[in-house]
């Protein structure tokens, strides 16, 4: 609910998105991780007041989470729909989120309700044919392929989603402007240091020079340790150094030295 | 004598590492050399540094003295349009004026530096000759630049000569005041040397003495020296850098935990038991090679993408009894439990490149099928050594490019990126030349690439044998220029006792090829 005075806009996603929805064309959300992917839905839904329905995708994901299961109750087999019948009955705004990390075969069944006619036959139940409601829309979000357990999305639900948004994470006085909206603002100097450093951290991921590159949620971590005192190279370390140490500590010591040299007493 | 046996590698790859992520510029590469002076060369995206051990005072003060010198060669590749050579009285006043200015930008960023130059200044205090020691024209020169820079000049020189440098330096400090308040680059800087040279009365082109620092007996300071010392600067810089604590910046405590991290992994890293120089393997020692040429950025993040499941470790598996039950499958007659089963690549593998000069007319695909190899091994977490072989001068040699125990890091890929494919394929000899070291480690797999049969193939047949009684699986892996040759050596390396022989025709196939033996193994 905080999330309305919070999100910024700076790459026009919501124009894009708002285009889309008039012309009933679904959109595909792609970018890394904590560039505001989910939060741009969110905020979305909540403009338009559309009711949201979200469904995280992960490899455990079945067919049954989307549409429905079976019910034995007081012996009489009953039927629960899923969230995608559920959403499609109301004409509700759909959220799929992390498409691609789920498998192929899943994929598959969504791809019936997401073609031009949008029906699906509830072969589980009565098989009955559902058409939906209009206004539904769907939204999904995929991360890179470089991501660990990111899968490719198969060509055909691709082609559901015919508008697609690229979310990349934002220039460093965008990144200020969303940090200060996620903190009181204040300590500006030192913001403008972590953010910095985060787009070091990036630029070396970018290349592999490292294994991680941090997102806007770190930076948004950090500007909020600043608020609680915690002093700035403090702050650095436990955000954005200390996960290094994971892969060694040649590979700590590097980005260690790089907060040393950033951060003066 | 001190001595500071900083792993060579691992000092290699965290210089590469910052000198990279301070100038934003991910293609430049170091290179250690004790017979140069510190220097970069933008247009080779190349910077020489003197090595550690070169530096005075104790192990620390020269990583810290060691690790500045990174940091201002750094930021002339952000903030230089060009540098110019010391040796000549123009470039000399010039770089003079950069280093001042460089610094200034850079530490508007790199606030935790301010420490290190203090310190570093100290040093370069010390280094510096005393003016008495230089003759002609370039002793004003030099006292220029301890004016300038240290705020001080060491020794004496002729009253009306200090009147000339006093008045120069008044000059350079506001000519780099200026450019720094109306952002003015190196261009407009260079058009001011005239001015500081007419008022130094010199010529553009006199010679100017190298300083590097010494190594004698009669620069050894006194820890008081250096406390003096550092007291002076940090009271000379106070004006731009502020007020710094000269105990503070002697003790440099900021970087006293990294520095232990570093000796510490240094302990970790110093080789055990064999050291591959003694048995006749030759480690490629060229450092100025630019590795970023053999990196296939696109086949490396295929391949990573393609393996991601063995990194995870885990995959889903359907079978009758498991953890969980699936109502799906069982109503539509599959196996209805899934279960996760743990994929991992347990085997130890070795792997050993022809560069033999058959592969010459391929070899930067040859390296980046390989090099994409190693990259694709250590996401996996696999343990493995790769060696390679070529012929230097009549004589065949044996390269360690990563011995089992080191990281594959860009340290490991300069090595490979240098090695120059020549010679034939005498593989016995080659195998004989590893044979202690494979005897010592014991891979469970030794996987050799090469493109035609060796010229030894009957002293290969006996020593493919005694390596299988060693318990070591061999596999060989032919490479050919399309299907059919590529069968064709597969086939003949079967005669030579291999345990398992592949044919690749694409070079990109390698690593797929490496990943499927391993995988079944």
């Amino acid at each position: 609910m905080l999330q309305d005075s919070k999100y910024l806009d700076w790459n026009n996603s919501f124009e894009k998105m708002e285009k889309a929805f008039e012309a009933g064309l679904f959109v595909l959300v792609i970018g890394p991780k904590g560039t505001g992917k989910t939060t741009l839905v969110r905020e979305f839904a909540k403009k338009k007041s559309l009711n949201l329905d979200s469904i995280n995708f992960s490899l455990r994901t079945r067919e049954s989470h989307l549409v429905g299961t079976k019910t034995l109750e007081n012996g009489t087999v009953g039927f629960i729909e899923g969230l995608l019948i559920k959403s499609m009955r109301e004409g509700a705004m759909l959220y799929l989120d992390e498409i691609n990390s789920a498998e192929a075969d899943v994929l598959l069944r969504l791809d019936e309700a997401l073609d031009d006619r949008r029906q699906i036959v509830l072969k589980e139940s009565t098989g009955e044919t559902i058409t939906a409601k209009d206004g539904w829309f769907v939204v999904a979000t995929i991360n890179p392929l470089t991501h660990v357990g990111t899968k490719e999305l198969p060509p055909q639900i691709l082609s559901r989603f015919p508008v697609r948004i690229r979310l990349e994470y934002p220039p460093e006085d965008i990144e200020l402007e969303i940090v200060k909206r996620h903190s009181s603002g204040s300590h500006e100097k030192e913001l403008k240091q972590g953010i910095k450093l985060a787009n070091t951290l990036r630029q070396a991921a970018a290349v592999e020079e490292l294994y991680y590159s941090p997102s806007l949620r770190e930076t948004i971590a950090y500007a909020k340790l600043l608020d609680l005192k915690v002093p700035a190279k403090e702050a650095a370390g436990i955000v954005f150094g200390n996960v290094y140490a994971q892969w060694g500590s040649v590979e700590y010591q590097k980005v260690s030295d790089i907060i040393t040299s950033m951060f003066g007493n | 004598m001190q001595s500071l046996s900083l792993r060579y590698d691992t000092l290699i790859e965290i210089t590469t590492f910052l000198v990279r992520r301070w100038s934003e510029d991910d293609k430049i590469t170091v290179e250690l050399s004790p017979r140069k002076e510190i220097s970069t060369k933008l247009a080779d995206k190349r910077v020489t540094l003197i090595p550690i051990e070169h530096y005075q005072g104790d192990d620390f003060a020269r990583y810290r003295q060691f690790r500045t010198s990174i940091w201002y060669e750094a930021m002339r590749i952000k903030f230089c349009k060009k540098i110019l050579s010391n040796d000549h009285a123009f470039g000399f006043i010039l770089n003079t004026l950069e280093t001042r200015r460089v610094e200034m930008l850079g530490r508007k960023v790199w606030q935790g530096m301010d420490e290190e130059l203090i310190f570093w200044y100290s040093y370069q205090w010390l280094y510096r000759p005393i003016l008495s020691s230089i003759y002609g024209k370039a002793r004003i020169v030099e006292a220029f630049y301890q004016y300038f820079i240290m705020g001080d000049i060491k020794g004496e020189i002729q009253p009306n000569q200090f009147e000339k440098v006093s008045e120069a330096v008044k000059l350079a400090k506001e000519i780099v005041a200026d450019s720094l308040k109306k952002n003015y680059d190196t261009e407009w800087l260079e058009k001011k040397i005239p001015q500081i040279l007419r008022i130094l009365d010199i010529d553009s082109l006199i010679t100017i003495p190298l300083v590097v620092p010494l190594k004698g007996p009669g620069i050894m300071a006194t820890q008081q020296d250096l406390v003096k010392v550092l007291q002076k600067t940090a009271k000379n810089r106070e004006s731009d850098l502020g007020k710094l604590d000269p105990k503070n910046v002697l003790e440099g405590k900021n970087l006293q935990e990294e520095f232990k991290i570093l000796m510490e992994e240094n302990k970790k890293s110093e080789k055990k038991g064999l050291a591959v120089e003694i048995i006749g393997i030759s480690i490629p020692s060229i450092t100025n090679v630019d590795e970023t040429k053999i990196y296939d950025q696109d086949l490396i993040s295929g391949l990573k993408a393609k393996f991601k499941e063995w990194k995870t470790g885990w995959h889903e598996q359907h079978v009758r009894a498991g953890e969980e039950f699936d109502e799906e499958t069982y109503l539509e007659g599959h196996e209805p439990f899934f279960t996760d089963v743990k994929k991992i690549i347990k085997s130890r593998v070795l792997i050993l490149l022809d560069h033999s000069s058959s592969v010459s007319d391929i070899q930067t695909e040859y390296k980046k099928a390989a090099c994409a190899l190693c990259e694709v091994l250590s996401f996996l977490k696999v343990k493995f050594a790769m060696y390679a072989f070529n012929t230097v001068q009549k004589q065949v040699m044996c390269w360690a490019i990563k011995p089992e125990d080191i990281k594959w890091n860009n340290v490991a890929a300069k090595r490979l990126a240098q090695i120059q494919a020549n010679g034939g394929t005498p593989l016995a000899e080659v195998y004989s030349k590893l044979l202690p070291i494979l005897k010592n480690r014991k891979p469970d797999i030794f996987l050799t690439l090469s493109d035609g049969e060796p010229s030894d193939p009957d002293a290969v047949r006996s020593m493919v044998k005694t390596l299988k009684s060693l318990g070591i699986k061999m596999v060989a892996i032919g490479l050919g220029p399309d299907t059919t040759r590529a069968t064709i050596i597969a086939n003949n390396l079967k005669f030579l006792g291999y345990e398992r022989t592949l044919g690749v025709s694409r070079l990109n196939d390698i690593p797929k090829k490496v990943l499927n033996v391993l995988g079944t193994n």
